[in-house]
């Protein structure tokens, strides 16, 4: 299943490339982000809670970056499971200038949905991720022109801050204890009502989680 | 308590159910499925250009969304083309949901799935599907003239061409005394049952295995296309047919795409799903019949005997054909009615429109046969001054005739031979009913009340019971009941009653103790469908068959234990008993018992087949070889040809020169079908079919629009008779039985609706004095007519006149 997207963010590129990579704004930013880890050199995991109305489901993912062309351009390597269903994911990421300083960001991911969810049509699943990569990138940009509320305002952004503080990725090796960032958990998935839905909506979550993380996965190096 | 019940006019069983509400239909199963509702093209003809569902993810309960993408491997192909035909050489069928282009108004895009009906619809009117349009072909002479084409690929818009003919008909007709031609059309009709289609599938994930209801006229076929089109194991599909709210020929098609997509959904989703059509959805998504243009040149003498007939006909058979040719042939075929034809030949191009595809509907081509063979001779007498009535009886074929080789090829593949019949005898059996010498009197006297009389008649000859087979499978157990299945299914026609009759009399027990079931896969696989008025001659006959080896069976088990010859032995009110000496007999149920040896006594009765209950031969086995332990018997009966049935109606009608409103004031019916079974139920049979055929002659059609909407949809627009419109109708029967069968019986299912058309234009003809060439004719049409100074006035009104001024 192919899932094609873009959003227009306010930044040139190597400035949404800096916010794309700083995994205290993406543990936020993600729709349904409760914890970003990074496990390893090449390595994070991540749990997402997305839920609508009464229900709610939780995704591990784990993801993994290859060609890196900064600040163009990335392919990341995808995949999460949870109880209504698991995807799998190659995502390729471009970053591009705009005008008025702005960045266009286009990704393309080939994903394979599998489990419960998958029976319940391509057009809805395709059109729940979008919708989800739609809040991902207004979350980003919101933080790109600083609307975002202020990180001190929420418990979770406060314990961010801190764990960002103290973790100070950079100065630390990649294979020592791990990096946890807090996230905003519970982002609306935007579907409503049915289990089958919101499995979907937290699919489509995982998988957008999982691009979010995958940039994210550039901070330890960045910083280094 | 008789058992003597074949023949008598006992009382549909399954009456009592059906109209206390105590049915059980498709909408009755299923209270906790998930909802599949629909989005349907709006357009005839429209290339797809773009699906958006992003609205419908907001409505609460929304489950799946499907469409073309999602279907895979045969899913993806096209629906079958079930009744495939050499000169069918351009079939066409549609998707189970559309692969890139529509081809008529209802055709199927996306599929919903959702927690009920309501939250389905509103999903679906948030699903914007745009569309590219492209020109319509709406109606015969449109695709005749193919300006446009339905399918490009098929520039003609011809979807099949099929001929047959008896002999050199031009030089035929070049030495006829006398030769018409003319033009008539007909319109479209549709089934219209009470209850449309509906589906509903459940999973078993853990069995792997899928129950699908549906209601339909062939669950065998159904479940075969499913366990196909879905790539499961025959064995893990069961099909049923529960309670079915009429067919009338609309759902003996299969598999209808929601048919496939049902169940598709439920195993994907894992949930029980169910769709039940709605009124509108029956309109513009299942299936219409009847619409045909019919150029007609006919030779024949002085006396009104026919020498040649060429018929050329034009069949709009809609955007598809996934039911083949039937039609046309039944059309092409029956035409010749009770006739006999020195040459004949006809022509039937089946053409493809912008519109609901043409399947069978009841009568199925026959009274669009009838309708052109009736008004031939109508015009014969017309032009001779004969009494239509007699250039009928020149014509027909003779009692001594049979069997008649009519050297042609039916629908069923077999030649049309004639297998019984009285012709002459229906005809005078007819003109008696309807008091035929008394027209003129009626004339005059409906004249002194203002009004405009006339009088009607057409006689058909039904080809029923076509093959390949059906069977029956007849159980009797130890409490006494008798089990008995068929694989056919039921819409209403009372087969638990007449199929109880005929095992009741063939095996000797009490009605009561008979239980039938049909159309339940589980029960019995092998089957072919109910259709072409073949439930009684097909499932019938193999009943009666495998009622027979039951008796047979019970005899020689019998026979053993009263210590007599089987021969000697009868079965009277379930009980097993020596000819002439009462008191030693035993009853049925016990032999039941005794032919199934047991080690285990399971219950008192059981006892009695126990190993040390009674001492056996040390030198034989318990199961004979060659034997089978139960009283039970499958058989099945294939006929070699159809069995053909016939008919004669004649309709009085009353015309009001102000209103120009029809009305049918007397309508009679001799009928034919061989023996009788129930004489209740055939006349019942023969109500209802008149009561469409008046709807066909004077109420009916689809009002399609240059655009291929269809403007009447719904009940409110689309007229059918009520009682109110349906006359009172006196029948006669005649029997001719059957010798192609072990009952003799012929099938009533179609015959009440097939000379409805062609007599009623008769009688309306007969009674304005204006040629009626088109039908059905509304008041309006026919007050156009009468005005219209252009429109043919037959040569039967002018000499009234003459005669008059005389």
């Amino acid at each position: 299943m192919n899932l094609d997207g873009s959003a227009v963010l306010s930044g040139d590129p190597e400035k949404v490339w800096s916010v794309l990579t700083d995994p205290a704004v993406l543990a936020r930013t993600i729709p349904g982000c409760e914890t970003l880890q990074q496990v390893g050199d090449d390595e994070y995991t991540m749990k997402v809670s997305v839920g609508v109305g009464a229900i709610r489901g939780t995704y591990a993912g784990e993801v993994r970056l290859s060609d890196q062309q900064r600040p163009a351009s990335y392919v990341m390597h995808a995949s999460g499971a949870g109880a209504p269903g698991n995807a799998r994911a190659k995502v390729t990421i471009h970053l591009s200038p705009a005008e008025d300083g702005r960045t266009t960001l286009t990704y393309s991911a080939d994903a394979v949905i599998g489990g419960p969810v998958a029976g319940v049509g391509q057009r809805m699943i395709t059109g729940v991720a979008k919708r989800m990569a739609g809040q991902f990138f207004r979350a980003i940009d919101d933080e790109l022109t600083g609307v975002a509320a202020p990180a001190e305002a929420l418990p979770t952004a406060a314990a961010v801050s801190a764990t960002s503080d103290s973790a100070s990725p950079g100065e630390q090796s990649p294979t020592a204890a791990p990096t946890a960032f807090a996230g905003r958990a519970g982002v609306p998935a935007g579907t409503s009502g049915d289990v089958q839905t919101l499995a979907l909506g937290a699919v489509g979550g995982a998988v957008l989680t999982l691009i979010g993380v995958l940039v994210g996965y550039r901070l330890g190096r960045h910083h280094r | 308590m008789t058992t003597k019940l074949f023949g008598e006019p006992v009382r549909r069983r399954e009456d009592q159910r059906l109209i206390t509400g105590k049915g059980r239909y498709l909408d009755d199963i299923g209270h906790t499925a998930l909802a599949a509702a629909f989005v349907r093209s709006p357009h005839a003809h429209a290339r797809i250009t773009d699906i958006d569902v992003d609205e419908a993810l907001d409505v609460e309960g929304l489950v799946a969304i499907y469409t073309y993408e999602d279907l895979t491997g045969p899913m993806a192909e096209p629906l079958p083309v079930l009744i495939p035909h050499p000169q069918l050489h351009a079939p066409r069928t549609g998707f189970p949901l559309a692969n890139g282009e529509v081809n008529h108004v209802g055709e199927p895009v996306v599929m919903v799935v959702a927690t009920d009906r309501y939250v389905a619809e509103d999903a679906c009117d948030r699903i914007v599907v745009s569309y590219e349009e492209l020109p319509v072909v709406v109606g015969v002479d449109a695709a005749r003239a193919a300006e446009h084409a339905v399918h490009e690929e098929i520039p003609d818009n011809v979807a099949a061409r099929h001929h047959q003919e008896t002999g050199d008909v031009e030089p035929a007709l070049a030495a006829a005394p006398r030769t018409l031609s003319f033009t008539q059309y007909i319109e479209r009709s549709a089934c219209m049952p009470m209850e449309g289609k509906g589906v509903h599938a459940k999973w078993d994930a853990d069995d792997s295995s899928l129950r699908v209801y549906t209601s339909t006229q062939a669950s065998t076929s159904v479940r075969a296309a499913i366990a196909a089109k879905l790539k499961l194991s025959l064995d893990k599909v069961e099909v049923i047919a529960p309670d079915v709210g009429g067919g009338f020929g609309v759902k003996i098609v299969h598999p209808w795409p929601e048919e496939l997509l049902v169940p598709l959904a439920a195993i994907n989703l894992g949930r029980e799903v169910k769709w039940a059509e709605d009124r509108r959805e029956h309109f513009i998504g299942s299936a219409h019949e009847r619409q045909q243009r019919q150029e007609i040149t006919v030779g024949y003498d002085d006396d009104g005997r026919i020498t040649a007939l060429d018929v050329h006909i034009w069949h709009d058979n809609g955007a598809y054909t996934p039911y083949g040719i039937i039609v046309p042939i039944v059309t092409a075929t029956q035409l010749v009615g009770p006739y006999a034809l020195p040459v004949y030949r006809v022509v039937v191009e089946s053409v493809f429109t912008n519109t609901v595809i043409v399947t069978p509907y009841r009568g199925a081509g026959r009274p669009q046969g009838c309708y052109a063979m009736e008004r031939t001779m109508d015009r014969i007498a017309d032009d001779l001054g004969l009494d239509r009535a007699v250039v009928r009886e020149r014509n027909l074929i003779q009692a001594d005739q049979f069997p008649y080789d009519h050297r042609l090829t039916f629908q069923d593949g077999r030649p049309v031979i004639y297998d019984s019949g009285d012709y002459p005898g229906l005809l005078d059996k007819l003109r008696t009913l309807v008091g035929w010498s008394e027209a003129e009197h009626l004339r005059a006297d409906a004249a002194e009340r203002g009004k405009l009389l006339g009088v009607g008649m057409a006689l058909y000859v039904e080809g029923t019971g076509p093959g390949p087979y059906e069977g029956g499978h007849v159980q009797v157990l130890g409490s006494g009941k008798v089990l008995v299945s068929t694989g056919l299914t039921s819409q209403g026609q009372g087969h638990e009653t007449a199929f109880a009759q005929i095992v009741a009399s063939e095996l000797g027990v009490p009605i009561e103790d008979v239980e039938v079931t049909t159309g339940d896969t589980r029960r019995f696989g092998y089957a072919v469908g109910t259709f072409a008025s073949r439930a009684a001659v097909m499932s019938g006959n193999a009943i009666a068959l495998a009622a027979r080896g039951v008796r047979e069976k019970a005899l020689r088990i019998a026979a053993d234990v009263l210590e007599a010859a089987p021969e000697d032995l009868e079965i009277d009110a379930g009980l097993v008993q020596v000819k002439g000496v009462p008191g030693t007999s035993i009853p049925l149920r016990t032999v039941a018992v005794l032919s199934n040896p047991l080690r285990y006594a399971f219950d008192e009765a059981a006892k009695q087949a126990t190993q040390f209950a009674k001492a056996g031969d040390d030198d034989k086995p318990p199961v004979a070889v060659g034997d089978a332990p139960g009283l039970e018997h499958r058989d099945y009966y294939s006929p070699i040809r159809s069995t053909f049935a016939s008919g004669a109606h004649a309709a009085i009608v009353e015309i009001d020169p102000a209103t120009w409103e029809i009305d049918v004031v007397k309508y009679a019916v001799v009928h034919d079908c061989g023996n009788v079974v129930n004489p209740m139920i055939v006349e019942g049979q023969v109500h209802g079919g008149v009561a469409q055929g008046v709807g066909g002659a004077l109420y009916e059609r689809m009002a399609y629009d240059a655009d291929g909407q269809l403007q009447n949809a719904s009940f409110m627009d689309f007229l059918m008779p009520y009682a109110s419109e349906v006359p009172n109708i006196d029948i006669d029967h005649q029997q001719t039985p059957s010798p192609l069968n072990p009952l003799g019986i012929k099938g009533a299912g179609e015959a009440g609706v097939i000379p409805g058309t062609a007599a009623i234009a008769s009688a309306i003809e007969d009674a304005v004095g204006r040629r009626i060439a088109s039908m059905p004719i509304s008041p309006t049409e026919l007050y156009d007519l009468v005005r219209d100074p252009s429109s043919e006035r037959t040569a039967t009104a002018a000499r009234r006149e003459a005669g008059a001024m005389a």
